[in-house]
């Protein structure tokens, strides 16, 4: 059976000057998938990202969220249509509280919160045992924790769908098993997961299917069997990562 | 019940008991002023406090919301001329004054929310804001400058290029017209109220979000917020707070001129606010008082140097109190101070 795409775009492009950052990319992500991107630095992770969620506007292609174009929505509009981000370098408001953080990012969402993203949030917010800590200052988290309270901001808005660049860098391998095991309990509570990742043992606990960017483009996809055994994708990419 | 709390949130200085009876006991000795100073003294009271609205505007657009602006005093020369064209105008009716009070709100508003809406949706690099705000405010007065001639007439009220605008009516209610003591307290209860409006406003996820914006403009606009609406709210009204300050002050000197919206009355609010502490409302209060009130006594004594002064103030105060000096002093060890976790939300950005 074939769901309908969470997350889509057709023929994808956006250059910065001379260089082609997105080069005709088409991405599928099912509803209920946890896709796993990867590739080398430079590769257009993070511009594949900051297109979907409408930081920058693409030169060219369409972008559908749930079957809807948004192709031309500020970023604001998809996350109340129910995308949310974590950036590649983490951007929870580290001078502000845990508790001001999360109310920030849960208030303006709140309405289309139901009750499987309230029970999402708040089993996230245990897990990452953020729960106690309300009244102290982000910058104040240790490293892994701060990483959390920003996944736990996205998740208070009630996404269907959500994009991590790069969640678990600079997590111990302790922390970083820990965090697939969230996002897979996620996952099962019916939350999308869009995740580019470098850590190949954290790509093989939790991906459904892996796509391989290369220098903008799609180079390779399939279950994360197919791609470690793919060779050019073995000697270029994963040795590098 | 709701609200005393938002009056006693995090986002300002004091929330102890003794702070408030504190409060209450200077703003007791304001509201007593005329039983021990004489009303010229009330009056230059009355300067200091006036120009605390357009500071409060400033704090909450730079220092809670992250947005610099130079331009403030354009909204006051706004508010002021605008008033006067008003006022001046309808002098046959006891009503002018307040038409040409809400006419010169009014003015600023839709002056704020034009420039606001193409800086903010236009998406103009923040860096460039405050330059944009100095222009604008530079760019008035040049026009103002040149407005001496006979054509620059508007009804009965002669804009009057550098010369300025001379004979604008007081503030006026029914018969009741406020001057001396009586715009003393008027100054006065519209200071009080502006500020316990700022600081609930602060206090409220208005402020949470304005906080935000200042922290990181696109963490907040990937959780859902249309920044530039907000941007724009607090833009807007930062130049009527500005351009209520320019109403207090034509109906209390009776005057403007071009110069009020020029490269020093420019700089200063900036220097007030910083001086004080730019995300502490109640900072931003006091030290825009006491420096008017220095600034005064300065140039009052002949002395040709309070520019270089206040400029002088500026610098020190940033190098070794850089988060203001009146929030440094709040923020001492006070022997009875209890409170040692900090709630409230500070700005390390230099
Ligand atoms: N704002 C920008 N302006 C100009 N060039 C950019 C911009 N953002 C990205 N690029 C360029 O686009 C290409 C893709 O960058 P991107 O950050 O998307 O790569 P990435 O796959 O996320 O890499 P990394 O693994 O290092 O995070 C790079 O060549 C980069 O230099
Ligand atoms: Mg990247």
């Amino acid at each position: 059976m074939k769901m309908q795409p969470a997350i889509s775009t057709v023929n994808l492009t956006k250059r910065f000057g001379g260089v082609i950052a997105t080069d005709g990319v088409d991405l599928s992500v099912s509803s209920g998938e946890i896709r796993c991107i990867i590739g080398p630095n430079g590769a257009g992770k993070s511009t594949l990202f900051a297109l979907l969620c409408g930081i920058h506007a693409p030169d060219g292609g369409e972008i559908l969220l749930g079957g809807r174009d948004v192709t031309r929505l500020p970023a604001f509009r998809r996350v109340r249509l129910g995308l949310g981000l974590t950036f590649q370098t983490n951007r929870a408001y580290h001078n502000l509280t845990i508790a001001q953080n999360l109310e920030i990012a849960r208030r303006r969402n709140s309405a289309r919160v139901d009750s499987d993203a309230l029970r999402r949030y708040q089993h996230a917010i245990g897990l990452f045992e953020l729960d106690q800590l309300t009244d102290l200052p982000a910058r104040a988290l240790p490293h892994h924790q701060l990483q959390w309270l920003e996944i736990a901001m996205v998740l208070a808005g009630g996404p269907d769908v959500i994009l991590l660049d790069e969640p678990t860098a600079g997590m111990s391998p302790e922390e970083t098993m820990q965090t697939a095991s969230v996002l897979r309990t996620l996952n099962g509570m019916g939350l999308t997961i869009v995740v580019v990742e470098h850590d190949i043992a954290f790509v093989r606990e939790i991906a459904h299917r892996v796509t391989v960017l290369h220098e903008g483009r799609i180079f390779a996809e399939g279950s994360v069997a197919e791609i470690t055994a793919h060779e050019d994708v073995r000697n270029i990419y994963l040795g590098r990562a | 019940m709701r609200l005393l709390h938002l009056v006693n949130g995090g986002e300002d200085l004091g929330r102890s008991r003794w702070f408030w009876i504190g409060f209450a006991a200077v703003i007791l000795a304001l509201v007593a002023l005329p039983l021990y100073q004489t009303e010229f003294e009330a009056s230059n009271a009355s300067y200091y406090l006036l120009n605390i609205p357009l500071a409060l505007g400033l704090s909450m657009l730079w220092g809670y919301c992250g947005i610099l602006s130079f331009g403030q005093v354009a909204y006051f020369g706004i508010a002021g001329y605008a008033y006067g064209v008003i006022a001046g105008n309808l002098t046959e009716t006891s009503w002018g004054p307040l038409v040409g009070s809400v006419g010169g709100l009014l003015l600023c508003a839709a002056v704020g929310a034009i420039f606001g809406y193409f800086v903010f949706f236009g998406r103009v690099q923040g860096w460039i804001v405050p330059i944009l705000t100095l222009v604008f405010t530079l760019l008035l007065e040049t026009f103002l400058g040149q407005t001496a001639g006979y054509q620059w007439r508007i009804g009965a009220v002669q804009l009057g290029g550098y010369n300025g605008m001379t004979g604008i009516p007081p503030f006026q209610i029914g018969n009741f017209i406020f001057q001396g003591y009586a715009f003393y307290f008027f100054a006065l209860s519209l200071t009080v109220a502006v500020y316990f409006i700022s600081r609930i406003l602060m206090n409220a996820h208005f402020g949470k979000i304005m906080i935000a914006i200042r922290e990181d403009v696109l963490r907040t606009e990937t959780l859902g917020y249309d920044v530039r609406f907000y941007q724009l709210g607090v833009f807007v009204l930062a130049a009527m707070l500005a351009g209520l300050s320019g109403l207090l002050y034509v109906q209390w000197g009776n005057y403007i001129t071009p110069s009020q919206v020029g490269l020093l009355p420019a700089a200063l609010p900036v220097i007030w606010v910083a001086v004080g502490g730019r995300n502490r409302l109640l900072a931003v209060a006091i030290a825009t008082y006491l420096l008017n009130w220095i600034n005064y006594t300065l140039s009052e004594a002949g002395n040709q140097y309070a520019p270089v002064i206040m400029g002088a103030l500026l610098l020190l105060v940033m190098l070794f109190f850089p988060r203001g000096i009146i929030v440094a002093i709040a923020e001492l060890r006070w022997p009875w101070r209890r409170d040692v976790t900090p709630v409230s939300v500070q700005d390390r950005s230099a």
